[in-house]
């Protein structure tokens, strides 16, 4: 209740800049869906609060966050701080950033703390940023986590270098399992079926990583290589017979974080109005439900006028020992993804369709957001999931709904 | 007389007649393509950085903001650039890098999203395509080389009780297709800088946008338009540059226009 408050009485403060280095936003959506699901009403609520402080200390750069959210549903954890982001569901408050960035030299630096990283080169899909933790209680959202890390980087001529070490695993997060957002088969399981969702602690360690990138007239080449454990959890599903006390079958879930090594290539290039870009990754690991992978992306860019037009294509070449819609960072694949984003004098729109190759199922999903004025932002939209519920979008048939947004920024 | 020798006479006579017509557009061209390049000459900075607040006013009054910070490196085809934009809250932090690359008329582009994490490298823009939802197009960025022009001396103007040399200038296609058919430039003639410009489109004989250079300032002993506006004719919209705390010829570090500086969130 006091986090809604806080939200609604920043809303309705009149001020347009806090303070030189203060920047953030306050949000309130609102979704409509098309129907009800497992007793989840038609609407629901989401309201963001967001800061962020940056500062030059000298040379240096310093940079903190902080997000206050609350949501209708799926509900996050009782008021609780989790910097670190290792619960089991998304914590009301917490730190996106919290950087500090030191110079060695003129063009190599040192950051430590918590940040995004962004690696590949295929935009829709790259395996090189596929192994990032994401955030997807809003399935539709596509929202990376932070990771606290240090990392140096460089560049010497048209050499650049990136070497990365996440000392701590931070795990995807994942809708409650039976909600709408979660991506498992209505008929898969028995109606009325409930999970038991175990709250274990992920591994500690996290993983180490090294990208090397070169520039040659119109190409960029590019070569990646990581080590340690994979933040995407295997979902292991037990029927425990001490939680069997009603009619309907109770499911007890845990999860696993099995260890993972890949190794990647990254390719693109100008090409007169058109840039392409490639990647190819093969990952190796020796838990047996996990297994192999070796992941392809294609992708053209073109530019129309203040839009781009994206066109991407990806899949793996080896069939996963588990069933693909729970591996959650490839589960789509093959895919392909067709996106076009558009800037006009009012604002921006956006049209996106994500296409399961095997099962038939995709989304598509598209955006309006219309400038009130610099500051002020209404943006209306929808997400419509289609095809086989045995694909990891189709099977989110329930979550398809109306967005509508109203964010203030400062 | 000969039928020969009348010959001779006749092509006498029109030679005669004709080399005037032929030498005065040519002296004409002579004066102005001297005029620019003095003009270049005087203009010349080796670097220049300012702080940039740009105003987009469409029909209707609206009105949209946006803030930069401009480091340049060079002059005309040989120049790096980076902007990074401070301003709205929805773009700041997003920065564009433009580094020359030898032998081609396109240099290499790189923008930076914050919300992405990464650089992206961009393809040679549609000239036509709008910079940054203003009135400006691609092509209107690009520093004027008279050297891809055809120049001629079309006369003298007053503008604001200045004199001005006015210039035609036509596209002669090197280094890019231009999407005007003739730009009209006016020249002030005791500093000889670009004050107004009139651009006119392939297929109209109107011009379709006008850019006015006002605010002249001498900053480090360099003249300067602290403030460019530029009109849509037909739109009716216009959109207005307004440079601040400008400075020339500071050394920029090496650093500055590489792709790890561009990728530094809260830098320069």
């Amino acid at each position: 209740m006091i986090t809604r408050l806080l939200i609604l009485f920043l809303l309705l403060l009149p001020c347009s800049a806090l303070a030189e280095g203060f920047s953030g936003y306050a949000e309130l959506k609102g979704f409509a869906y098309g129907e009800r699901f497992s007793g989840e009403p038609y609407g629901a609520g989401w309201g963001t609060l967001y800061n962020k402080w940056e500062q030059r200390l000298a040379e240096s750069q310093f940079t903190a966050s902080l997000r206050a959210e609350w949501l209708t549903a799926p509900q996050t954890t009782p008021l609780v701080f989790d910097p670190a982001d290792r619960k089991l569901r998304r914590p009301p408050i917490s730190v996106p950033e919290l950087w500090l960035r030191v110079p060695l030299a003129p063009s190599h630096d040192l950051e430590l703390g918590r940040f995004q990283l962004g690696w590949g080169k295929t935009d829709g899909y790259s395996p090189a940023d596929a192994f990032l933790p994401r955030d997807v209680t809003d399935p539709f959202a596509d929202e990376k986590l932070p990771l606290w890390a240090i990392r140096l980087s460089g560049q010497e001529e048209n050499l650049r270098y990136q070497a990365v070490l996440v000392p701590v695993t931070t795990p995807w997060r994942l809708p409650p399992l039976g909600s709408r957002n979660a991506p498992i088969a209505s008929g898969a399981l028995p109606e009325g079926t409930r999970f038991y969702e175990k709250d274990d602690q992920p591994p500690l360690p996290g993983f180490a990583a090294l990208r090397l990138l070169a520039t040659h007239g119109d190409w960029d080449l590019g070569v990646w290589a990581r080590s340690g454990v994979r933040p995407a959890p295997i979902l292991e599903f037990s029927l425990d017979p001490a939680l069997q006390t009603g009619p309907v079958p109770v499911i007890s879930v845990g999860r696993r974080y099995p260890r993972e090594h890949g190794v990647g290539v990254e390719v693109s290039r100008v090409a007169g109005p058109y840039v392409l870009r490639g990647e190819v990754a093969a990952l190796f690991s020796a838990d047996r439900e996990l297994g192999d992978a070796l992941i392809g992306t294609l992708s053209v860019e073109r530019g129309f006028g203040d839009g781009t037009l994206l066109i991407t294509l990806a899949g793996n070449a080896i069939d996963p020992p588990v069933d693909p819609t729970l591996l959650f960072d490839r589960g789509l694949l093959p895919a392909l993804i067709v996106a076009w984003n558009q800037t006009e004098e009012w604002g921006v729109w956006k049209l996106v369709w994500d296409c399961g190759l095997t099962r038939g199922d995709g989304l598509l999903k598209g955006e309006v957001g219309y400038n009130v004025t610099d500051t002020w932002k209404v943006t209306v939209g929808g997400d419509l999931p289609y095809g086989s519920d045995k694909g990891p979008l189709g099977a989110l048939h329930g979550a398809r709904r109306l967005v509508a947004a109203l964010r203030r920024s400062w | 007389m000969t039928r020969k020798g009348f010959k001779s006479l006749l092509l006498l006579l029109a030679a005669a007649l004709l080399l005037p017509l032929c030498a005065a557009p040519a002296l004409a061209a002579l004066d102005a393509r001297a005029l620019l390049k003095e003009s270049e000459s005087r203009h010349r900075t080796k670097t220049q950085q300012y702080s940039g607040d740009l105003t987009v006013v469409n029909k209707e009054g609206k009105v949209r903001k946006k803030g930069w910070n401009s480091y340049r490196q060079g002059y005309a085809g040989d120049s790096k650039n980076l902007i990074r934009f401070t301003d709205p809250p929805e773009v700041k932090g997003v920065g564009f890098l433009s580094l020359p690359r030898p032998g081609s008329d396109n240099p290499d582009q790189w923008l930076y999203l914050p919300s992405m994490k990464r650089e992206r490298r961009i393809a040679p823009q549609d000239r036509d395509a709008s910079f940054v939802g203003t009135d400006f197009n691609y092509e209107d960025m690009e520093e004027f080389d008279h050297e891809k022009y055809k120049v001629a001396l079309q006369g003298e103007e007053t503008l604001d009780g200045q004199p001005c040399w006015v210039i035609t200038a036509i596209p002669l296609e090197k280094g890019g297709k231009s999407i005007y058919q003739k730009r009209i430039l006016y020249l002030r003639k005791d500093i000889l800088y670009l004050v107004r410009e009139d651009l006119i489109r392939k297929g109209d004989k109107e011009p379709a946008k006008r850019l006015i250079l006002s605010d002249i300032k001498n900053v480090e002993g360099h003249y300067v338009a602290a403030r460019m506006e530029m009109t849509d004719l037909k739109k009716g919209s216009h959109t207005t540059v307004t440079l601040k705390q400008i400075s020339f010829n500071r050394p920029q570090p090496a650093s500055r226009f590489t792709l790890q500086n561009l990728t530094r969130e809260g830098g320069d």
